[in-house]
C-alpha cells in the first residue's frame, strides 16, 4: 500500500515538471485523434518503446552508474519467448510475455551473478560480450530460425489474447499503458530502499560498503529489474513486428541505443529517458526517411546523429536533462 | 597435422590482432579511455591503403606508410577536437563520445566510397605462397605478421628505451607525479593517440591485401581488439601481444576442434563467438587481466 502510494505521489518534483507530465499526458491521450499519419505514428510508438527500454536501464545504469550496454540480449529474450511459444505451441500473449520475463529475470541473475565481479570497463566490455555471444548463438540455432528469423503466424480477426489488431492505434494504447506502468514502477524505485542504496554504491562504493550495503548483490537486482523491462519491451516488439530475427532484436546497435538515449536525455534522472526518447527516435526516424532516401546522401543522417552524440557526450555528460538544470540554476 | 596446421595460421592471424589490439591498448594506459572507434581506424587505414595503391598503381606494402600517417593524423585529430572535451566528462560520457565518432567515420566511410566490399587484386604477394613441407603460408598473411612484429617491437622498443617512451610510460603511471617532472600530460595524451593510430592505420594497410573492406569492416576487429586487450590488461603492452596471439589462435583451433570431434555445433561460425565467450572467462576469473596492472 504504501509502495503504491509513493508509486503516485509526484509531490517532491517543482511545479513545472508536474505541468510538463500532465500535459504530456493530455497529449498522449489524445494523440491518435490529432489526425496525423502512420508514419507519426510509429514514430510516437518507437518513442514510448524507447522510453520504456531507457526507463528499465536507468535502474541499473543510471541509478546505479554501470555502463551497461548488453540490453539487447535481453529485448531478444522477451521477444524470441513471445514469438516461438506462439508458433509452437499457440500460447497467448498474455501468458508468454510474463514468461518471457521471468526467463530473462532467471538469466540475468545467472549472468548477472559473475558479470558484476568486474568494474569499469571490463564490465561495460563484458556486457557487450555476452549480448553478442547470445546473438551469434541465435544466428546460428536452426530451431529457432537461425538467421533467417521467425514470423509470427497472422489470426484471421483482431484477437486481444494473441494482441494482433488492425489498426496500430490498439498497439498504441497497449504501449503507453506499458509507458505509464514503468512511469509508476520508477517513481516507487527512485524513492525505494535499493534507489537510494544504488545512488550510493554510484558516488562511492567503498563507503556504501562500509555501511553494510552489499554492493553487488545490489547491481544485480537492478540488473534484473532492467532486465525485466527491456523483456517485456522485446515481447511488444515481436507482437507489432510480426517478424524477428536476430539481427532486429539482438543486435549490439540496439544496446547501445537503449543506453545512448538514457544518457543523452540525463541518465539517473526521472525524465531523462523520456528526454532522451523523445529527442533522438524521431531525430533517427525523419533525417532517415528525408535524407536517406535521396540518392547520393546515404549515411548523412548517421553522420549528423553521430556529430550530435559526440557534441553532447563532450559539451555536457550529464546529458539534456543537465542543460536544463543548468539554465534553471542560472535562472534561479 | 591439421592442428599443427591451423595453430600456425593462427600465430599469423594473432600477430596482427595484436599489432590492432596495441593502440588501443596504449591509449587506454595512458589516459583510461576506451577506443570505440578504434576499428574505424582500421577500416580508414585499409581503405587509404587501398585508394593509395590503386591510384598511384603502387604495390600495396609500399603504400603502408601512407596507411600509417593517415592513422597517426586521424588520432591526432580525434584527440584535439574531441577526446579532450571528453576527459572532463564520467566514464561514460567518454564511451559514448568515441562510440558517436565510430558512428561518424562509419557512415563517412559508407557516403565516400559506399558499401562495396573491396580487395586488393594486384600486388608482389597477392595470390603467392610459401610453401615449407607440408605447410602452406599465403605470402600476404606470412609479410603482415613480419611486419606486424616488427612494428610492436618497434613501439616496444620506443616506449622503454627512448626519453619520449619513458615520459609517455611516466604519464600512464601517474598523470599527476609525471607532471611535477615536467612532462605536459596534454603532449603525452596527444602522442598515445598518434602512436594508437598509426599503428591501427598500419595493422590496417596490412590487412587490406587479404581481407575484404568495407565501411562495417571495423566492428569485428574492434570486438577482437577488446577482447585481447582485456585478457592481456587494459595498458599491458605485453598482455596485448601474447592475448592477440592467443585469440588468433583460439580462432583458428576452434574449427578444426569441432571438425576433429564431428560435431557441427562447434563449427566455424563460431570461432569469434568462443573469443568472447573466453574473454568473459578470463575477466571474470582475473579480472585485471593476464598481465594487467591497472583497473
Amino acid at each position: 500500500m504504501e509502495a503504491l502510494k509513493d508509486a503516485f505521489d509526484f509531490r517532491d518534483f517543482s511545479k513545472a515538471e508536474r505541468i510538463g507530465l500532465a500535459l504530456f499526458t493530455i497529449l498522449l491521450l489524445v494523440f491518435p485523434w490529432l489526425g496525423f499519419g502512420a508514419f507519426v505514428r510509429v514514430v510516437m510508438i518507437q518513442f514510448l518503446l524507447f522510453s520504456l527500454f531507457g526507463m528499465g536501464w536507468n535502474t541499473i545504469g543510471g541509478y546505479g552508474g554501470q555502463v551497461e550496454l548488453g540490453k539487447a540480449q535481453y529485448v531478444g529474450i522477451g521477444a524470441y519467448t513471445v514469438a516461438l511459444t506462439m508458433v509452437w505451441w499457440k500460447v497467448p500473449f498474455w501468458v508468454s510475455m510474463p514468461i518471457g520475463v521471468l526467463i530473462a529475470l532467471g538469466y540475468s541473475f545467472i549472468i548477472g551473478y559473475p558479470l558484476f565481479r568486474l568494474k569499469g570497463h571490463y564490465f561495460a566490455i563484458a556486457t557487450i560480450c555476452t549480448s553478442l555471444v547470445l546473438q551469434d548463438i541465435f544466428i546460428n540455432w536452426k530451431l529457432v530460425g537461425a538467421a533467417k528469423g521467425i514470423e509470427l503466424p497472422i489470426r484471421e480477426h483482431p484477437d486481444f489474447l494473441f494482441m494482433q489488431f488492425k489498426n496500430d492505434v490498439h498497439y498504441y494504447y497497449f504501449i503507453a499503458v506499458l509507458f505509464y506502468a514503468a512511469l509508476f514502477y520508477m517513481n516507487w524505485f527512485r524513492k525505494s530502499k535499493l534507489g537510494y542504496q544504488l545512488r550510493m554504491i554510484k558516488d562511492d562504493e567503498e563507503a556504501a560498503e562500509s555501511l553494510g550495503i552489499d554492493a553487488r548483490w545490489c547491481k544485480i537486482k537492478a540488473y534484473s529489474i532492467a532486465s525485466a523491462f527491456v523483456a517485456v519491451g522485446g515481447g511488444f516488439m515481436a507482437v507489432y513486428n510480426l517478424y524477428i530475427d536476430p539481427y532486429s532484436v539482438m543486435d549490439l546497435d540496439l544496446s547501445i541505443k537503449i543506453a545512448l538515449m538514457s544518457m543523452l536525455g540525463g541518465a539517473g534522472s526521472m525524465w531523462g529517458p523520456i528526454i532522451g526518447s523523445a529527442f533522438l527516435v524521431p531525430l533517427d526516424r525523419f533525417l532517415g526517411s528525408w535524407l536517406g532516401a535521396q540518392k547520393g546522401l546515404i549515411g548523412v543522417d548517421f553522420m549528423i546523429y553521430a556529430a550530435l552524440i559526440m557534441v553532447v557526450s563532450a559539451y555536457q555528460p550529464r546529458g539534456i536533462w543537465g542543460i536544463i538544470e543548468q539554465f534553471r540554476k542560472k535562472g534561479a | 597435422m591439421i592442428v599443427l596446421d591451423a595453430l600456425l595460421q593462427g600465430i599469423l592471424m594473432g600477430l596482427l590482432f595484436a599489432l590492432v589490439a596495441l593502440g588501443l591498448t596504449i591509449i587506454f594506459g595512458v589516459m583510461d579511455i576506451v577506443n570505440f572507434a578504434h576499428g574505424e581506424f582500421l577500416m580508414i587505414g585499409m581503405y587509404t591503403a587501398y585508394w593509395t595503391s590503386l591510384l598511384l598503381h603502387v604495390d600495396p606494402l609500399i603504400t603502408l606508410p601512407a596507411s600509417g600517417i593517415v592513422g597517426m593524423l586521424l588520432g591526432l585529430v580525434s584527440y584535439y577536437w574531441l577526446v579532450r572535451y571528453l576527459l572532463r566528462g564520467p566514464m561514460i560520457a567518454q564511451l559514448f563520445g568515441t562510440f558517436g565518432l565510430m558512428l561518424f567515420l562509419r557512415y563517412l566511410a559508407q557516403f565516400l566510397f559506399g558499401t562495396d566490399y573491396r580487395i586488393v587484386q594486384k600486388g608482389l604477394l597477392v595470390g603467392k605462397s610459401l610453401s615449407l613441407g607440408p605447410f602452406i603460408f599465403d605470402w600476404t598473411k606470412l609479410s603482415a605478421a613480419i611486419l606486424s612484429v616488427l612494428a610492436f617491437s618497434l613501439v616496444y622498443y620506443m616506449l622503454h628505451r627512448t626519453k619520449l617512451g619513458k615520459a609517455l610510460r611516466a604519464t600512464a603511471l601517474n598523470k599527476e607525479a609525471a607532471s611535477y617532472m615536467g612532462i605536459k600530460t596534454e603532449q603525452m595524451n596527444a602522442l598515445a593517440w598518434m602512436i594508437g593510430g598509426g599503428t591501427v592505420g598500419i595493422a590496417g594497410g596490412l590487412l587490406v591485401n587479404f581481407w575484404y573492406v568495407y565501411p562495417t569492416v571495423g566492428l569485428l576487429f574492434v570486438m577482437i581488439a577488446f577482447a585481447s586487450v582485456a585478457m592481456g590488461g587494459f595498458g599491458s603492452i605485453k598482455g596485448a601481444f601474447f592475448a592477440g596471439v592467443l585469440i588468433g589462435m583460439v580462432e583458428m583451433l576452434f574449427p578444426v576442434f569441432g571438425h576433429l570431434i564431428g560435431s557441427e555445433f562447434l563449427g566455424p561460425h563460431f570461432k569469434f563467438t568462443i573469443v568472447y565467450f573466453a574473454y568473459f572467462v578470463v575477466v571474470v576469473l582475473r579480472p585485471q587481466g593476464l598481465f594487467g596492472w591497472k583497473h
